[in-house]
């Protein structure tokens, strides 16, 4: 039961159990012994499974040039490394790996480095995926932020007006009726000389106003940040669904 | 030297099918004592180990047993019920399935899956293999109750143990200590800040009656001068706002009360009462 054999069966029958944190404790039990290339292979990726990029990418630093998982695992290394967001380890892709020269285009895409031209960058590419990136490149590049300025001048012009132009619509009517009535108010309890009722209408409309426009600001950095999650989100998930550019292994076939 | 090989063979073959079972003995006694200790993870570790090497699937149910109460011990309750399911499949006997379903059914009840645990228990009670077991069914009934928040059907379940139950006396206690939103809220609806104060939040409950007097004070004289506009306009995004606001508060304030009341008896539940809990 605790021969290296039977561990490495067991150690087996949890990873594709799904129990990777039982699974590399086994594995690394028999690290030491003769296969230890695949046992190295295997906890990294079964680090990778529970989201430890870090222990992921050292073991499969550990595997040898002469085995047989390698190339596998170069590519899972500079998947963890992306997934740590070392994009400039990328850079460094001596092996000239076409899914790391895939990853590292999204690093440009993920990051706020200088984007290169885009011809170069959807050469890797070919279909489906190059219309993709394609359009992502096109958000990066050209993302379709809203003016904090133009939203502050609309909103000083016509209360909610800025509200309205971050596409905030229910806000931005919301905004307009209710300043206009309380300045409405205000002016016809002044003008029936209401003058206590009149400052507190007035105050109030005021209040709104002012409330309003800094709103409208603050409405549109909500828009712009919005725009940037929406992007990463959108690139994250396409990569996963491309399984990070990298085969899958059957390992529990 | 005929016999001798004979003795021999029969040693050796005794010790193929003794010795593994031993050994598969042993492992289960290293995954008891660890869960004795507390180790869950370790036990888990060491009951799938068993379980992997167990091919005649001896240890089967026992071992997914075991697993599933150190899961539950973790909180890790999804993975609790897949392992006392695995468990009820290996069971042989109607008494290792009984066991085995009231831990799922436990299970339910811990995670708030309480309407789950009900049609379970539902279930159990029309099976006729479980006919001696109706008592306990009430006793875990009762329990699905509690954590549904129902006190009031907690007692009655309880007092079909026993009129005397100590968790009939328990529940019956919570249920009228606790408030009626209805009540609160009516209250409100009549005098507003009523209902707060009904709930013994005494100075929200007055606020709340002086924002509705003024704001229906100025609404009323607005509407007597004449000032129609005026009159709508304060009466609507002022007094009803906070009428409005009244109500919604009375029912808030009835609500937190009541978790207050429940977290309470729950607490006292798992450290002060002494009986089977989930």
């Amino acid at each position: 039961m605790y021969s290296t054999e039977s561990r490495r069966l067991f150690a087996d029958y949890l990873y594709c159990q799904k129990d990777y944190l039982r699974a590399i404790d086994e594995y690394q039990e028999i690290a030491g012994t003769a296969g230890s290339d695949t046992i190295n292979f295997k906890i990294g990726l079964a680090y990778l499974k529970i989201g430890k990029y870090e222990p992921a990418g050292l073991s499969f630093i550990k595997i040898k040039e002469n085995s047989y998982y390698y190339s596998n695992a170069r590519l899972e290394f500079f998947k963890t490394q992306f997934l740590l967001s070392n994009y400039d380890t990328l850079e460094r892709n001596g092996d000239n790996l076409l899914p790391v020269k895939q990853l590292n285009v999204f690093s440009y895409l993920l990051d706020y480095k200088t984007l290169p031209v885009k011809n170069k960058l959807l050469s890797i590419f070919e279909g489906e995926d190059r219309r993709a990136v394609s359009d992502f490149y096109e958000r990066k590049l050209n993302p379709p932020y809203k003016s904090e300025l133009t939203a502050i001048i609309l909103s000083t012009l016509i209360p909610g007006a800025g509200k309205i132009y971050t596409e905030e619509y229910s806000d931005g009517i919301i905004a307009f009726i209710v300043t206009g009535i309380m300045g409405y108010i205000s002016y016809t309890d002044f003008k029936a000389d209401h003058k206590l009722r009149g400052w507190v209408f007035a105050g109030l409309s005021t209040f709104f106003y002012a409330g309003n426009i800094y709103g409208s600001a603050a409405s549109a950095q909500i828009f712009n940040a919005k725009v940037n999650f929406k992007l990463s989100t959108d690139m994250k998930l396409f990569i996963e669904n491309k399984d990070y550019f990298i085969p899958d292994y059957e390992f529990c076939k | 030297m005929n016999s001798v090989n004979k003795i021999v063979f029969i040693i050796l073959l005794t010790a193929k099918v003794i010795l593994p079972q031993g050994q598969l003995g042993d492992q289960f006694n290293k995954a008891k004592e660890l869960y004795s200790k507390g180790e869950y993870f370790n036990t888990i570790t060491e009951l799938k180990r068993l379980i992997f090497f167990d091919r005649d699937k001896r240890y089967a149910y026992i071992s997914n047993e075991l697993i599933g109460e150190c899961y539950k011990m973790g909180a890790k309750f999804t993975d609790a019920l897949n392992y006392f399911t695995r468990a009820e499949m290996s069971a042989t006997s109607s008494e290792d399935i009984y066991k085995c379903r009231i831990n799922i059914i436990k299970i339910n009840i811990l995670r708030r899956t309480t309407g789950r645990a009900i049609s379970l228990l539902d279930i159990l009670e029309k099976d006729s293999r479980f006919n001696g077991k109706r008592e306990e069914i009430d006793y875990w009934r009762g329990w699905a109750y509690i954590f549904a928040d129902d006190w009031d059907k907690a007692a009655i379940q309880f007092s079909k143990i026993s009129p005397d139950h100590e968790l009939k006396k328990m529940c019956d206690s919570i249920d009228n200590e606790r408030y009626s939103v209805t009540k609160a809220k009516l209250l409100s609806y009549f005098i507003p800040g009523a209902g707060q104060v009904y709930t013994g939040h005494y100075l929200s409950g007055l606020l709340s009656l002086g924002w509705n007097i003024l704001w229906g004070y100025t609404t009323v004289t607005a509407f007597q001068a004449g000032r129609i506009f005026d009159g709508v306009v304060v009466g609507e995004l002022l007094w009803f706002r906070f009428y409005n606001g009244n109500n919604q508060n009375a029912e808030k304030f009835t609500i937190e009360r009541n978790r207050e009341i429940s977290n309470g008896a729950l607490s006292y539940l798992q450290n002060g009462y002494r009986g089977e809990k989930p």
